[in-house]
């Protein structure tokens, strides 16, 4: 392949204050706008035993009022700017973050801790929140793919795993989340220990940083303890397929999930692992796509991902197709995956892997958004700015060998795989029968 | 200083003598860069019995032509650095390549070798129609939202193309013949119909001495088809049902308001984030937060070449009364016609336009189809300069105006989900 130069990232400055809070701060020129994101060690993966998605309910009920003012207060001072606040809770933290016109820049930082720092978690609220959420999880069983992703993450990570569970949690589980709960969740991972604020604006670094210092020093963090650390399993390996069916009634389509154990993003396997994996599903012309959709018709859609998180994560394939050819689509799936596995990549698919990832990386770095979020994440977990500035040249050494490893050791479809179905019942039981045990459910039991 | 000031848009504008559009923006900042090709067809275009055609072939467009044949397009822009993808709407069909800066000189290859000379053959075809029709099942047919964006198009519209979905109707997938492609091929893909946009790190005299190499040889197709309005005024409220095993009622409301040229759309778009955009937006406030009728309100309004629609989704709360909901939407719409927006609330829109617009730019792709879609949809990419500008001077009285035109009872169409048993002969093939 011909080498593409590595990438070099804008003016920025990386400081941890005495608190312990990172704050980094990235220079972007040409837009006229400021962006801050404020990331806290908070993400589902610290819910609580029995409270699975206490982490997403206390962060969503940070936008619902502050000790100074109501929920629509909150969305005065955010909304007036025209911003949104976005709040993302993944399985390893929760972030909040701003964009505004760059005028607004201190506005928008005061808003933003404001709102994270200094929630009010009026008993009303949370009632109010309660219901809403219950509502929501209700309602995301009409969508069979948030189905599948649900069942999903609780079959690959296994149940008594920190990830092993939806980040929006169960029913049963919500139904009993209150004001004590968010207060003490929030006041033992609303830290400075942990996390990161970011700025990203036209204004050098010294004096994005400066800005963010005096906003800064208006604020008080909580400061209790955080409790025991978490203890990350082995991810599940019983040996064999297995099958889930979630039986959706009157589906004329029927989506299909298969998921093993992968790797945490810090792992030493990362750059073969992401180059195996674009090979297999991850660009247009992968070997999956080729298959399923370009060959054969099968699918719209088909895929596979790295689900990578801090300490873990999953290998997954993704597509869905009409009842009638579900069972023409697994077999196809895992035929193509046995075979990749045995193989790994072409030299030729391993050389287009390699220039794929290498020519689009930049393309993660264009908007004040994203240059927050990839710097942030590497900073947060563990692989440092090295992992940014060394992306191409690090994707361009991935030689045929350590990817060839890669695809056999973090197949989706290796031993041990669990599939998920999500469709007519029968369709799912008739098409998988004679490959697998199969355990078929109603949709209900995943909210 | 203007918000948007022009001295940060130096856009190259040309044009060759086959009608090609180009226009070109040179940014170094990143090793990268964005094309996309505007064609000024969609579903519009069409006509009953080839429903679905535009996005059939923007499929089919993906599978080979004379020097790059099949799967050759994706191989060879994968393979030095790009990734392509393209969309298909009721008033345009755009194909866009991300990709490395250095591979531009294929990228122009392979866009323009498919405009000169793209071959449709009947298996791939067939492929292609099969995969459409897998898209088809997932958007529409096993999705409450599609289902009912179906249902409420062809209720609102009785004469318009915008009456039917640009997915196209099943039966039309199956029917369409490679003919029918040919046919579609010649009359809208031909280069006065389509615009050329680069942005990125690139040499733009270069650039365009490789564009009118590559292009420039193309023959200018035939004037388009006009495509007849003949769309009668609406003289009272319409209503559909749609039965589907879903675990709550959903509404999609929606009025036909004015086209993306006329200046009234600008007082939409503020309505539009007024009542939808971000939590405190009136209308969520009032149905998902005050009287807790829905997990969601959305609101949806498009600049399209023709009068368009303005559209409202309610998802709602399970065991929610849908006349409920629907009486609490009626009474927020009849408030913003009766009062129009406060200040406070109408400033609030004008700055969530405003930003919406400058993230719209922060990347290459974003600014590529931000001068694409003003070209296509305003005839000019310049008229995003002064939008600020347009937007903010719309006041309360523009509002009241516009919500009194375009709200009133006998202007309502709805589609209503009821959750139910889907009936025995309305499953879809």
């Amino acid at each position: 392949m011909k080498a593409l130069r590595d990438v070099a990232l804008p003016p920025h400055s990386i400081v941890e204050e005495p608190s312990g809070l990172v704050l980094l701060a990235v220079q972007r020129r040409g837009v006229p706008l400021f962006h801050c994101r404020l990331s806290v060690p908070a993400g589902a993966g610290e819910d609580p035993r029995a409270k699975a998605g206490l982490a997403q309910f206390t962060a969503d009920l940070l936008r619902r009022g502050t000790k100074r003012r109501d929920a629509h207060g909150v969305d005065e001072l955010i909304e007036g700017m025209g911003a949104s606040l976005l709040i993302d809770v993944s399985m390893d933290e929760a972030a909040l973050s701003l964009t505004v016109p760059a005028d607004l820049s201190q506005r928008a930082l005061d808003a933003l801790l404001e709102v994270a720092l200094e929630p009010a978690y009026a008993e009303e609220e949370v009632a109010a929140a309660r219901r809403r959420a219950l509502s929501a999880l209700q309602s995301d069983l009409d969508e069979p793919s948030a189905v599948a992703a649900r069942a999903t993450i609780r079959l690959g990570y296994g149940p008594a795993h920190p990830y092993g569970h939806p980040v929006h949690g169960y029913r049963r589980e919500v139904e009993t989340f209150g004001r004590e709960d968010c207060l003490a969740f929030h006041a033992t991972r609303f830290r400075p220990r942990g996390a990161l604020l970011a700025v990203v604006g036209d204004s050098p670094p010294s004096g994005l940083l400066d800005v963010a210092r005096e906003r800064l020093a208006q604020v008080r963090w909580a400061s209790e303890a955080r409790p025991t650390p978490l203890d990350f399993l082995e991810l599940p390996r019983e040996p064999g397929l297995r099958a889930l069916v979630l039986h959706k009634p009157d589906s004329t389509q029927a989506q299909l999930r298969i998921v093993s154990p992968g790797i945490p993003r810090s792992s030493p396997r990362f750059f073969e692992a992401v180059v195996a994996n674009t090979a297999l599903g991850g660009g247009f012309t992968s070997l999956l796509v080729d298959a399923i959709r370009v060959d054969r018709g099968l699918s719209y859609s088909v895929s596979t991902r790295l689900a990578m998180n801090r300490q873990s994560g999953l290998s997954l394939f993704s597509s869905f197709t009409k009842n009638e050819t579900l069972h023409e689509l697994v077999d196809v799936a895992l035929e193509k995956m046995g075979g990749y596995a045995e193989s790994g990549p072409s030299e030729d698919a391993l050389d287009k892997a390699r220039t794929y990832l290498a020519g689009l990386f930049p393309l993660g770095l264009e908007s004040h958004e994203a240059l927050a979020e990839q710097i942030s994440d590497s900073l947060l977990d563990g692989v440092g700015l090295e992992h940014l500035v060394s992306y191409r040249s690090r994707i361009g050494a991935v030689t045929a060998e350590a990817a060839r490893a890669a695809a056999s050791d973090l197949s989706p479809a290796r031993d041990g795989a669990r599939i998920v179905v999500v469709g007519d019942g029968e369709v799912g039981r008739k098409a998988l029968g004679g490959l697998c045990p199969v355990d078929v459910r109603p949709i209900e039991e995943v909210a | 200083m203007p918000l948007l000031d022009p001295s940060n848009f130096p856009v190259q504008e040309h044009a060759l003598s086959n009608g090609l559009q180009i226009r070109l923006l040179a940014d170094p900042s990143l090793p990268i860069a964005t094309l996309y090709s505007f064609f000024r067809v969609g579903s519009r275009n069409e006509q009953p019995g080839i429903t679905g055609i535009s996005h059939l072939f923007e499929h089919m467009m993906f599978n080979g032509s004379k020097k790059y044949g099949p799967k050759e397009f994706d191989r060879r822009l994968e393979a030095a650095g790009g990734t392509s993808n393209a969309y298909t709407s009721t008033d345009i069909t755009a194909y866009y390549e991300d990709f490395a800066a250095e591979a531009l000189p294929l990228v122009l290859d392979l866009e323009s070798d498919r405009m000169a000379s793209l071959v449709i053959d009947d298996d791939s075809l067939q492929r292609e129609r099969e995969v459409v029709k897998e898209e088809r099942r997932f958007r529409t047919d096993n999705d409450i939202d599609g289902m009912l964006d179906e249902a409420l198009s062809a209720l609102a519209f009785l004469a318009h193309p915008y009456r039917w979905p640009v997915v196209g109707w099943m039966p039309d997938l199956n029917r369409i013949s490679r003919r029918d492609c040919e046919r579609y091929f010649r009359t809208y893909y031909a280069p006065n119909n389509c615009t050329l946009v680069l942005v990125g790190d690139f040499q733009p005299a270069a650039a365009l001495r490789e564009i009118e190499r590559l292009y420039g040889k193309i023959p200018r197709g035939d004037p388009l088809p006009e495509v007849p309005n003949g769309e009668p005024p609406q003289k009272g409220e319409r209503r559909a049902i749609v039965k589907y095993p879903a675990q709550a009622p959903a509404l999609l409301a929606g009025f036909r308001g004015p086209d993306g040229r006329d200046p009234d759309s600008l007082v939409l778009d503020l309505i539009e984030a007024a009542l939808g955009f971000g939590e405190g937006a009136r209308l969520k406030r009032a149905l998902v937060y005050e009287q807790e009728l829905c997990v969601d309100a959305h609101i949806s309004f498009g600049w399209r070449i023709d009068p368009g629609l303005f559209e409202v989704s309610l998802k709602l709360n399970p065991g929610v009364d849908p006349a409920r909901a629907e009486a609490a939407l009626w009474a927020e719409l009849g408030r913003v016609a009766d009062e129009g927006l406060d200040e406070q609330e109408l400033q609030r829109a004008k700055n969530y336009v405003r930003a919406g617009l400058l993230r719209g730019l922060q990347t290459a792709n974003g600014r590529a189809h931000t001068i694409g879609q003003m070209e296509v949809m305003l005839g000019s990419w310049r008229a995003f300069l002064d939008l600020p500008d347009r937007y903010q001077a719309v006041d309360r009285n523009a509002v009241i105006r516009v919500a009194n035109k375009v709200f009133p009872p006998h202007r309502r169409n709805l589609a209503t989900l009821l959750p139910g048993e889907l009936p025995a002969d309305a499953v879809a093939a």
